[in-house]
């Protein structure tokens, strides 16, 4: 994941920031609890394609 | 049922290949003008978003006078056929992502030229995505929006949306110059340029690349065959079902400051 492609990314939904998950491939919306998957490298910025993330999911961790 | 952005997926996605090897979509003197408008500006645009790329026909057009360029496109196939147009082109600096031109996933200010060609008329929220649009601009930022016009004669309009319809199960609508203007005021994007430019659709390839189904063929060809003359003259109707549309080219700008911002229509609650 580039980082200048992370410093333009935001939760399409809040516009918030979001968190890098290298492990889990994932940009994560803190606001939202959402989960974007990066696919083949191709970061899904797509709601219904989104995990919702429980409140005590490790990945909200800061 | 589907919701409309499943449909979309379902039309377009299959078909990225055919998308990527059609003549109407590779080439055309918008995609040479659209060249010419961001080569000769000013500033070198640093930072460029196509809003519903597809194949990736404008990201290529564009990718050599731009810094970097992300392609969007809620479609996986489509984002896959940019990744092998720009290799065989030799392109660097393209980026593909996914996701909707109605909800961008992009902070404000992002880009100083968005741009977008013959996609706007499958957005099911066409308001929410042009003022997205206008977000993502950066302040004195360009907008270069190209789609299929639809004709002002209302009786020409209804028969080609149906037609359009028929053709593609995911069309939403081709708007008239004067809608675009409405809608593009209401975000706040200037118009600088406007031009316009007939576009010749020859019938086979066209239902053959979305594989349309032979009922509605048939359905379209009845039509056609029943269309009144004012109808025939406006979309040049010929034996074989081919006519005519109109690919118009908006050129904007994204007022430099924001006091000249976004305008409501006058109807509408401050």
């Amino acid at each position: 994941m580039d980082a200048r492609l992370l410093e333009i990314l935001a939760c399409p939904i809040c516009k918030g920031t979001l968190v890098y998950r290298r492990e889990a491939a994932v940009l994560v919306c803190r606001l939202d609890r959402l989960a974007y998957p990066i696919r083949d490298g191709v970061p899904v910025m797509l709601e219904e394609e989104a995990r919702q993330l429980g409140a005590d999911d490790p990945l909200l961790e800061r | 049922m589907r919701s409309h952005d499943q449909t979309v997926h379902g039309q377009f996605d299959p078909q990225a290949e055919a998308y990527r090897h059609s003549a109407v979509h590779a080439a055309g003197p918008d995609l040479d003008y659209a060249r010419t408008l961001v080569a000769g500006n000013a500033a070198r645009p640093e930072q460029a978003l196509d809003l519903g790329s597809g194949a990736g026909h404008l990201s290529f057009a564009l990718a050599p006078h731009v810094g970097h360029l992300v392609a969007l496109d809620p479609a996986p196939n489509m984002l896959a056929a940019v990744v092998r147009g720009a290799q065989e082109r030799g392109l660097r600096g393209i980026e593909v992502q996914a996701g909707s031109a109605h909800s961008l996933p992009y902070r404000d200010g992002t880009f100083s030229l968005v741009c977008t060609r013959y996609s706007a008329h499958h957005w099911v929220r066409l308001e929410d995505a042009l003022r997205e649009a206008a977000r993502v601009l950066t302040p004195g930022g360009h907008a270069l929006i190209i789609d299929v016009i639809a004709p002002d004669s209302a009786l020409a309009d209804t028969h080609l949306q149906a037609v359009e319809l028929l053709r593609d199960i995911s069309h939403v609508r081709n708007r008239s110059v004067r809608e675009w203007r409405e809608l593009l005021g209401a975000a706040g994007l200037l118009e600088t340029h406007y031009r316009q430019w007939p576009l010749r659709i020859e019938f086979a390839s066209w239902v053959g690349r979305m594989r349309t189904p032979q009922t509605h063929v048939a359905a379209i060809r009845s039509l056609q065959a029943s269309a009144p003359r004012e109808v025939r003259e406006a979309l040049v109707i010929e034996a074989d079902g081919s006519f005519m549309l109109q690919t118009g080219l908006f050129w904007l700008t994204k007022p430099p400051h924001p006091a000249s911002g976004p305008r409501r229509p006058a109807s509408a609650p401050p």
